[in-house]
């Protein structure tokens, strides 16, 4: 009783500093902020409103229920092509990585996905799919898979083979081999790479939505360009970054921290 | 910290008590001009003193006589033992202390009779002064092969120059204050490398007597870069652009990055002993003096009297009262002082800016002149305490016979 007391005061002490350490990152956005106001003053309101008008215009988007019906398109539309190219990507990484011959048969095809565009994949996809949700879904999910495949290959190729033998000369039972052997190091590879295509996913989505669909903050980011309104389009932009900075900051970066504590010691 | 110097060749050998280091006669005249500068200034508020009539005007003469009267004699103190300890220096001579004291003492009656004499001769002291101070803390600063602690020569400079562009502006009478606003800048910045030396023995001081280093306290130079440079940047902004809200931004970021700083001082139970109390509270005092600046720039609130006295009061007024109360009693052989007056003088300085920022909200109307007196008493009381618990400690003898600025044997 006492030692789960301590250890849940722990966890409370590690949770607050974490949370305590994000006046760092909230120092350089302020700085980032107060460069688009200096930016915002000097090319007038038509080009660049300032951030206050930017943050007013989201609120008024919000308070009206302008806001969330597409937010929750677009993180539909990047959640489900992250989360195939996660679940493939992952999954065909770890199989190339097992086997190097597998492993030198991939790396062509990677390099190719990788260096193919995602404007040229969201062309294809708007001539396969059409308008709808199946174009921005794919244009995710192939942008994304290849930078997951190539941390799950990575992770699995650098396993440390000693590690294997002493977990094979004590006879560990396979579950245990692949969740203290096998598990940290991979996901040590494969949540860097998952962070990286969720960034892309919010980015690849709304530029698909932009070209090929008919809602979603892409839609919405068009709308307002087609209005010469550059406060709804910075608004809807301080959204989707947001949405992005509070993922990756509240979600992905502690379990990365968790996942990644072993390397610490 | 302990000082490697000939007692033989003490300033004070064959002097007054007063002269046996060189922080004494500083840290009184600091406290007695903390009770004189606002009880005047009190006083004139209240009609009952004619209001200073000199060049800027009475409130530049109020903002003048606390940062270049008040902080610089504290400064001065501090540094001409500090350094000297920091780098091994010898100690400075008591004709250059009692050369510093005499322009500084008459850069305050020549600023008081400006008025009268002109802006001349209080520039030329009061500059004078500052320029001396670099000038000897200066070689023992360049010659330290390290040159760790080379930051409180260009602070310094740049105090120097401020100082001097202050008067500059008086003399094309164009807006000084703003130059007074960027020794506020100056200042924050002091207090943050000034603290990070003094913490780093404090706190781990502390850690120790609760029984051992498992994780020592580290003043990490990135973040008090980090928090130096935004604090920087807002001071040149708003030098530049006065009242433009896009600085309120840099507001904003220089009380994060204070607050960031923070992630340092986070080392358990220790966090409430005095000793790493006080300097926290400090940080937490500068935060919130930029967070009021950053809203009202942005607000377009006029919150800047409320946020400049935050800083001041709080931040400055309660590092120069630690460090005051800690080097003041250390370097005079006494041992740590452990009597409650510490932190009373330290809640009540803290309470003096609070109620000195309500003072300066828009919505104070008609409590406005209570609040300002308010804060007035409240920060006679600190510094009045202070002064009664170490005058016989900064003008007397030594407990221990000594000379010089040496440290007691042991910590008390």
């Amino acid at each position: 009783m006492k030692g789960c007391g301590r250890t849940l005061q722990r966890r409370a002490a590690a949770t607050g500093g974490y949370l305590w350490s994000g006046w760092g990152s909230l120092a350089s956005l302020c700085l980032v902020m107060a460069a688009w106001s200096f930016a915002a003053q000097t090319l007038g309101p038509l080009i660049l409103p300032t951030p206050l008008e930017a943050f007013a215009t989201l609120m008024g988007l919000f308070r009206d229920g302008t806001a969330w019906p597409e937010i929750v398109v677009t993180a539909r539309r990047a959640m489900l092509g992250f989360g195939m190219s996660v679940v493939v990507g992952s999954v065909l990484g770890l199989a190339a990585g097992v086997s190097m011959t597998a492993a030198m048969m991939a790396r062509p095809v990677v390099t190719l996905l990788l260096g193919m565009p995602p404007i040229a994949w969201l062309i294809l996809a708007l001539l396969w799919f059409g308008a709808g949700d199946g174009t921005p879904v794919f244009t995710v999910f192939i942008a994304c898979f290849p930078i997951i495949f190539v941390g799950a290959m990575q992770g699995t190729r650098t396993l440390d083979g000693q590690l294997k033998e002493v977990a094979q000369v004590f006879g560990l039972p396979l579950w245990m081999k692949l969740t203290d052997v096998y598990l940290p190091h991979v996901v040590s590879y494969l949540f860097p790479a998952w962070i990286a295509a969720l960034g892309m996913s919010w980015k690849i989505v709304v530029m698909a939505e932009l070209l090929s669909t008919e809602d979603g903050i892409g839609a919405a980011l068009a709308v307002s360009r087609s209005h010469l309104d550059t406060a709804a389009s910075m608004a809807w932009i301080v959204a989707l970054v947001g949405m992005l900075l509070a993922i990756e900051y509240l979600l992905l970066e502690p379990v990365k921290r968790r996942v990644e504590s072993w390397r610490e010691l | 910290m302990s000082t490697r110097t000939d007692h033989s060749s003490r300033p004070g050998a064959s002097g007054s008590a007063l002269w046996l280091c060189a922080f004494r006669p500083f840290f009184l005249l600091t406290a007695v001009h903390a009770l004189f500068a606002v009880g005047y200034w009190a006083g004139a508020l209240a009609g009952l003193l004619p209001l200073p009539d000199v060049p800027g005007g009475a409130i530049a003469w109020h903002a003048h006589e606390l940062i270049f009267g008040f902080a610089t004699a504290s400064i001065a103190g501090f540094l001409l033992t500090a350094i000297i300890e920091f780098t091994g220096a010898p100690p400075v001579g008591r004709k250059a202390v009692t050369s510093l004291l005499a322009l500084w003492f008459c850069g305050r009656i020549a600023y008081a009779m400006a008025g009268t004499i002109g802006i001349g001769p209080a520039a030329l002291m009061d500059v004078g002064f500052l320029i001396l101070l670099v000038v000897r803390i200066a070689g023992p600063l360049w010659r330290d092969p390290s040159r760790r602690h080379v930051a409180f020569f260009h602070v310094l400079v740049a105090l120097a120059a401020s100082h001097a562009g202050f008067y500059i502006a008086l003399l094309r009478q164009t807006d000084a204050i703003a130059w007074l606003l960027l020794a506020v800048g100056l200042l924050m910045i002091l207090i943050i490398v000034a603290l990070s030396r003094i913490s780093m023995r404090l706190v781990n001081d502390v850690l120790e007597a609760q029984g051992g280093l498992g994780a020592p306290y580290l003043a990490r130079p990135p973040r008090r870069n980090f928090a130096i440079f935004c604090i920087a940047v807002y001071s040149g902004a708003e030098f530049v652009f006065p009242g433009n809200g896009a600085a309120g931004w840099l507001a904003l970021a220089a009380a994060a990055a204070v607050f960031n700083l923070l992630n340092d001082w986070h080392v358990g139970r220790a966090l409430f002993q005095r000793w790493v109390l006080i300097p926290y509270v400090v940080y937490w005092a500068m935060a919130l003096g930029y967070v009021t600046l950053g809203i009202g720039l942005l607000s377009g609130g006029g919150l800047g009297s409320a946020g400049h006295h935050v800083l001041l009061i709080g931040a400055l007024g309660l590092s120069i009262l630690i460090v005051m109360a800690v080097a003041g009693r250390m370097h005079s052989g006494y041992g740590l002082d452990h009597r409650r007056w510490l932190p009373v003088a330290a809640a009540v300085l803290l309470v003096a800016g609070l109620t000195r920022a309500a003072a300066g909200l828009p919505h104070a109307g008609a409590v406005h002149a209570l609040l300002l007196q308010g804060a007035a008493v409240l920060w006679i009381v600190a510094w009045s305490i202070y002064l009664a618990y170490s005058w016989r400690v900064l003008s007397g003898p030594r407990p221990d016979g000594g000379q010089g600025c040496d440290e007691p044997r042991e910590l008390s």
